[in-house]
């Protein structure tokens, strides 16, 4: 059953439908969204695109289902999906090898260059001991997603899903469809 | 119950599983130091399949290695695999990653998509539906083996064909190095002196399908469970968090003296192996033997999980606890039984356990024959 | 050496996108790690790519670390000692 959704593309937002208002678009949105709506974990700013993208789409999620607690749970899991992984923190990754007279490989830029990081980003800040999977798909597909997840309430202990589509091509196109599901009693 | 029908393994020490078995019981390994690889200014050490043998031009040696497993994997079976009602699931870190390189111009650069890649697969074989891709760092191999028994017990599809990979390159071994998480020297499992890992070049493919009654040769893939430390994105949890907890599920309420084995993830970086130690220990199964087949292959990545899970289930048939090569002298703080030797085993059962940057872990119960 | 401290202070929040910091901010005698500004493990290994890149040092054993990165000043005092570049 869903709960909440969250939308979040370079130019709009909207929480359960209904439009956020923000000044910025672009990568400088998700920058005022988080001064806006979190503000209290400066972790945000050494994220790549995409975990910055599925830690905001995640927070107002979660503010949109109020009482918000940060008691560790492994109820809930988080599983994504997208189209181009980490290929915006790959190809940040790649320059930082490309020339092999200014070789100098980074360790916090290699460390996004994994998609799952960002539902790693996202149990870090909620406790969350949970399941947390991700997975790809060449195109955005709605059934293949919700079967995927209601698939995954065949866990034991998982009661809820952070769960939906996160994608980034690079740091200014980039598209949320999350959401909160509950399993159906 | 899920039921393994056929499985491959395609890496430098064979192509093909039982290839692949009889010399990780000999003792071999494919590790080998490389010193100016790709240009590479640290030299490395690393089990790498030789690039000169891949010569279809019109794959990358990833999707080349990928449709040869899963060939020879189907060649076991009768299954159509050009039915909708078969599955194809690609475990993978980086896939096609190489193609970044502004130097590398032989292939598209869509390629570089997993979802691209994994289509260039279901293409060659005919299979009509999209394929899926798990991602989920080091662990990827043991989740999409819960991601097939799921879509199975939905009774969505009859088949699930499991195909993980990684082909290692200088983007992954220079990330590792400035991870300074690789040994200088052929890694050690579990041992006091161990100085990191070492990585690997592996596919590996295993097709399960769902049946009522099984025999008691048939392996079962029982049930798994994914877990999260929810401590840091990069370093392990000091309390073993979510590898305890995702032991804990996959065990059940099998009694330990069941299991013969469990395969560790045991990467020989000193945080793993000492995380991986505290979670046995804090799931009660610090009296089960735990191996590592990282001193045979190196770190697979995204074959891991697959690889590692189809040597295990050989290792079971031939009544063998494999040894952990390179290990010597117990180097972490909670007791484990660990041994470098072969040992006899008449038990069924084991576990394949693992984790993984993002805070992710695995575990996932094998039985033969199933659970009595 | 008060302009090497300074330096290091902006390659320090350049490096580690410590966004909303200042120079000023940033006491050069306090510690890094841990209860000061906080950094982890990513932050060393990425303060030695740093070195490296901006002074010409390199440290092999990324245990070394944990001494030189005690404070700015710290790092500062290890850099004036040892830089090639």
């Amino acid at each position: 059953m869903m709960k909440h959704s969250v939308i979040i593309t370079p130019e709009h937002v909207l929480v359960d439908g209904n439009p956020l208002m923000h000044n910025e678009k672009g990568s400088a949105s998700l920058t005022e969204l988080y001064r806006n709506h979190i503000g209290d974990y400066p972790k945000f700013f050494k994220m790549d695109t995409l975990s910055k993208l599925g830690f905001i789409a995640s927070e107002l999620l979660l503010n949109a289902e109020g009482n918000r607690s940060f008691e560790p749970r492994e109820d809930r899991a988080v599983i994504l999906f997208n189209r181009h992984a980490s290929l915006q923190a790959d190809t940040a990754y790649q320059a930082t090898i490309q020339d092999p007279d200014n070789f100098f490989p980074s360790p916090a830029a290699f460390v996004y260059t994994l998609p799952n990081i960002v539902t790693g980003e996202i149990a870090i800040r909620n406790k969350y001991f949970g399941e947390t999977s991700f997975m790809v798909i060449d195109d955005f597909d709605e059934k293949i997603i919700i079967k995927n997840l209601e698939n995954a309430f065949q866990d034991p202990i998982t009661k809820s899903i952070i769960g939906g589509w996160v994608d980034c091509s690079d740091e200014e196109h980039f598209e949320a469809k999350m959401f909160l599901m509950e399993k159906e009693i | 119950m899920i039921v393994c029908v056929a499985h491959n393994i395609i890496s430098p020490l064979g192509s093909n599983s039982a290839e692949n078995y009889a010399a990780v019981k000999s003792g071999k390994s494919a590790l080998r130091k490389y010193d100016g690889l790709w240009g590479l200014p640290e030299p490395f050490v690393a089990s790498l399949l030789d690039r000169n043998a891949f010569t279809d031009k019109r794959y990358t040696i990833d999707e080349q290695i990928v449709i040869a497993s899963i060939s020879k994997a189907l060649k076991q079976t009768d299954i159509d695999v050009k039915s909708s009602k078969v599955l194809f699931i690609i475990s993978t870190t980086k896939g096609n990653v190489f193609l970044l390189d502004k130097n590398e111009n032989v292939f598209p650069q869509e390629r570089i998509r997993l979802g691209v890649m994994a289509r260039e697969v279901t293409k060659h074989f005919g299979n009509p539906n999209e394929p899926i891709i798990v991602s989920n760092a080091c662990i990827s191999g043991v989740c999409a083996q819960i991601e097939a028994m799921r879509y199975l017990e939905s009774g969505e599809y009859d088949y699930v064909v499991v195909c993980g990979v990684d082909v290692q390159s200088s983007f992954i071994v220079s990330g590792f190095q400035s991870f300074k998480a690789l040994s200088p020297v052929e890694c050690k499992p579990f041992d006091a002196n161990r100085q990191g890992l070492n990585l690997g070049d592996a596919a590996a493919t295993i097709i399960y399908t769902k049946k009522d009654k099984v025999n008691d040769n048939e392996w079962v893939a029982c049930r798994g469970a994914i877990r999260n430390d929810a401590n840091h994105i990069s370093g392990p949890s000091r309390t073993g968090e979510g590898s305890f907890r995702a032991l804990r599920i996959a065990l059940g309420d099998l009694e330990p003296e069941k299991l013969a084995f469990i395969n560790a993830h045991g990467t020989a970086t000193p945080y793993n192996d000492e995380m991986e130690s505290i979670a046995i220990e804090r799931a009660g199964l610090a009296g089960v033997p735990v191996n590592s087949m990282k001193g045979y292959y190196g770190h697979t990545m995204g074959a891991a999980g697959v690889l590692e899970t189809i040597i295990s289930m050989q290792a079971v048939d031939d009544h063998n606890i494999l040894g952990t090569r390179g290990f010597d002298t117990l180097g972490v703080t909670h007791p484990l039984v660990v041994s470098n030797q072969n040992r006899a085993t008449e038990k069924r059962t084991f576990i394949k356990l693992l984790s993984g940057f993002g805070g992710c872990n695995a575990a996932l119960l094998m039985a033969k024959g199933g659970l009595k | 050496m008060d302009e090497l401290i300074y330096t290091l202070k902006q390659q320090i929040i350049e490096a580690l996108n410590l966004e909303d910091m200042k120079p000023e901010d940033i006491d050069e005698n306090a510690t890094l790690f841990g209860e000061g500004l906080g950094l982890d493990s990513i932050d060393a290994l990425e303060l030695i790519v740093m070195m490296e890149k901006n002074y010409g040092i390199k440290l092999q054993d990324p245990t070394q670390g944990k001494e030189i990165f005690k404070s700015v000043a710290v790092m500062a005092d290890f850099i004036a000692k040892n830089r090639t570049k």
